[in-house]
């Protein structure tokens, strides 16, 4: 099955088609050139005989001329006797075709023959085996109303054409199968070396970055490519990496001082006898710092998963189990605002990734509904499973989103919405975003007429794990 | 109002050793920690601490990850090729989810990231010293007149039985577990439904509230109280 589909996609590349096109050229020129070449190399060999038959034909005539029948007679049975040309067939007959000289015993022809080199067959008998000979002529009228017939024995010149013809057949038959093969490998060769490319790059998108295209080392244009490619790659890697070396440091230097500033204010809070009217403002300084250091957190999270650095350690987690125990973990909180919140996930959809990450995408996507949606509205959290993927549905009654609002949320760093006095809306829906996209998944966000449906579509595992090896306990 | 004095002072002498490379952050660290009735000792940097952390007798290390010298995770590696089972607890001004996981794949036994509550801090020092396996695991969990058996899945208040979602029974399970312990929403959050970041939602509040309501409800003596700023303790004590 895999390997047809292999051999279907190698039909499929333009090297093969290109190779077929340049088989079927080879195979025209070589049967243009090898035909031709038979064909001239016949006429010409019918040129020489024709040329001889006429020849001798001229100089009979002459002798004609010169000496009347007698000499024509004389000069027959000369030629017959005289070791002459081979083959060489020679009759003189009369006005009614009755012989009168010559090495032939009957006019072959039906009265005077039509076309200008008629052809006979002569039968002999050898010792040992009887052969046929064709015999190539040319019939001349005598003025005197006789009959002159001057032939040739074509028989080794028919075997030479004959296998020169063969010959002929089998340079094209060779020539087209070497092109075929040729072109065969050619095409299967190059559709490996592109399906090298692809595959590598294929993984180094799914996150094995240090992968690299093979250099074959013999310097064409693939290594050629693939050696800019590797270049690109490097660079790209480096960059990934100086951008996870800022993000560090970012994180470093800005956390610091917000933790010393965190702890200092803890420090004041902890003071004995503390007035309430400090105590109230620093209160709620900290909040400040504690969200500051929230945002922060967030939008490190998202820079981190658009830097396209791979997924840390992934991990098989069920997808359904986890939606289900989000559902548990939000339903007193979405009740307590007179929500419901209803769960429908089939378990044991297993999917390959981080199940904080999973659990952090369902949970901003949860509270963004548990934000937006007013009492008496529904939320729903499904998972199904479809073919090869697992699909992610969080689904609302609320207001929803315009769908230019829709379209904007998924980019990064887009901030949604006019609801400024809500809490980084547009961030919970960019890390969204973000850990879809380091999971390979795809978010889309629909009119769930009304409200709104989002839907992450995860590439699923293949194999499902049965329940009880699926289920797994938390530790307390 | 009173501030609520944690249990660590029952033990006497507890001695902490603080790695910070962040002398002003230390500084506070060590005060409040001192007023929490612990001996603290700072180094300030990874080759000093880990050389303090191998000679000294110390009873929970805590240390920062980045570190000059020797990072945090390398002076956790160091402890233990050295056999010392010494708790340590991490703090990180990395925050990422894989970070966190990374760190306690590393060896260490909490992770903290920064900034953090001193609160929360202290709970987790707490609960790491604490965390002793006890010589008999028992399988029945009692406080006062309230008992979880572990076998049966069965909650008892008072000889009478009270109903409980599995996941109610696991919130309960861990703050029995902690009998006396401050327990943060964070550590809730971790412990129990296994998440190891910070929702926005009054989540483990409401969670709790219920635990509350079907544990406490119509008796004498409250068992799961609230502690300001900090978050919950499960105690045999009236409020």
């Amino acid at each position: 099955m895999k390997e047809g589909r292999r051999w279907g996609g190698l039909f499929n590349t333009s090297a093969f088609r290109m190779s077929m096109g340049y088989t079927l050229l080879v195979t025209l020129a070589v049967c243009v050139t090898l035909g031709s070449t038979f064909l001239l190399t016949q006429s010409i060999i019918q040129g020489d005989v024709d040329l001889i038959l006429d020849t001798e034909l001229k100089s009979l005539e002459n002798e004609y001329v010169r000496s009347g029948i007698p000499g024509v007679t004389e000069e027959i049975n000369l030629r017959i006797d005289s070791w002459g040309r081979i083959g060489a067939v020679y009759m003189l007959a009369g006005p009614k075709f009755d012989r009168l000289a010559g090495n032939v015993t009957n006019w072959p022809f039906d009265g005077a023959p039509t076309e200008p080199w008629p052809e006979f067959r002569i039968e002999s008998i050898e010792p040992g085996q009887r052969s046929v000979h064709p015999v190539r002529t040319a019939v001349r009228k005598l003025p005197n109303g006789d009959w002159l017939l001057v032939g040739t024995d074509m028989s080794q010149d028919r075997r030479y054409v004959r296998t020169f013809q063969i010959a002929t057949l089998w340079g094209i038959g060779l020539s087209i199968l070497a092109a075929a093969i040729a072109g065969f490998s050619f095409s299967f060769r190059l559709a490996r070396r592109v399906g090298d490319v692809t595959v590598t790059c294929v993984r180094i998108m799914s996150g094995e970055q240090g992968h690299r295209l093979p250099v074959a080392g013999n310097s064409d244009e693939f290594d050629a490519l693939a050696t800019s490619v590797n270049r690109v790659l490097d660079r790209l890697e480096e960059q990934t990496r100086t951008l996870r070396a800022t993000f560090d440091s970012v994180a470093h230097d800005l956390r610091a001082p917000l933790h010393r500033l965190r702890t200092r204010m803890d420090a004041v809070l902890r003071l004995p006898a503390l007035e309430p009217g400090i105590r109230e403002p620093v209160e709620s300084a900290l909040r400040e710092v504690d969200r500051l250091q929230r945002t922060l957190a967030t939008l490190l999270q998202i820079a981190l998963a658009e830097s396209g650095a791979p997924l840390a350690s992934p991990a098989p987690v069920d997808v359904g189990e986890l939606a289900d125990e989000l559902v548990e973990l939000f339903e007193p909180v979405a009740r307590e605002r007179g929500l419901t919140l209803t769960g429908r996930a089939d378990h044991g959809v297993i999917v390959e990734g981080n199940r904080q990450l999973l659990a952090q995408l369902i949970t901003n996507l949860l509270e963004n509904a548990l934000k937006y949606v007013p009492a008496g509205g529904r939320i729903e959290v499904a998972v199904k499973r479809l073919a090869d993927r697992a699909d992610l549905v969080i689904s609302d009654n609320g207001p929803g989103m315009q769908s230019e609002e829709r379209q904007r949320a998924g980019q990064p760093f887009a901030r949604v919405g006019q609801h400024s006095g809500l809490e980084s809306s547009g961030l919970g829906l960019s890390l969204v975003s973000a850990i879809a996209r380091l999971h390979r998944a795809r978010l889309t966000l629909e009119d769930n007429a009304p409200g709104l449906r989002a839907i992450v579509s995860l590439p699923a595992v293949e194999a499902q794990l049965s329940p009880e090896s699926s289920s797994r306990s938390i530790s307390a | 109002m009173l501030r609520q004095v944690p249990a660590c002072c029952t033990f006497p002498a507890v001695h902490i050793l603080l790695i910070e490379d962040d002398t002003e952050a230390a500084r506070v660290l060590v005060k409040g920690l001192s007023e929490s009735g612990y001996t603290v000792d700072h180094a300030a940097d990874g080759r000093e601490g880990l050389a303090r952390a191998l000679a000294g007798r110390f009873d929970l290390i805590v240390t920062d990850r980045m570190l000059p010298h020797i990072d945090g995770l390398g002076i956790i590696q160091q402890l233990r090729r050295a056999r010392l089972a010494t708790p340590v607890l991490v703090l990180s001004a990395l925050g990422t989810v894989d970070d966190r996981i990374r760190g306690l794949k590393a060896g260490g036994d909490d992770y903290l990231t920064k900034p953090f509550a001193f609160a929360e801090l202290l709970a987790r020092i707490e609960a790491l010293l604490r965390r002793r396996p006890s010589a008999t695991e028992s399988t029945v969990l009692r406080v006062a007149d309230l008992e979880f058996d572990l076998l049966a899945r069965k909650v008892t208040r008072a000889g009478q039985e009270i109903e409980l979602t599995a996941r109610e029974q696991k919130l309960l399970e861990f703050l029995m577990r902690r009998e006396g312990q401050v327990v943060t929403r964070t550590m809730l959050l971790e412990g129990v439904w296994d998440l190891h970041f910070d929702p926005q939602s009054n989540l483990v509040d409401v969670h709790i509230s219920r635990l509350r309501q079907a544990i406490d409800r119509g008796a004498e003596r409250l068992l799961i109280h609230t502690v300001r700023g900090s978050g919950y303790v499960l105690r045999e004590e009236e409020e």
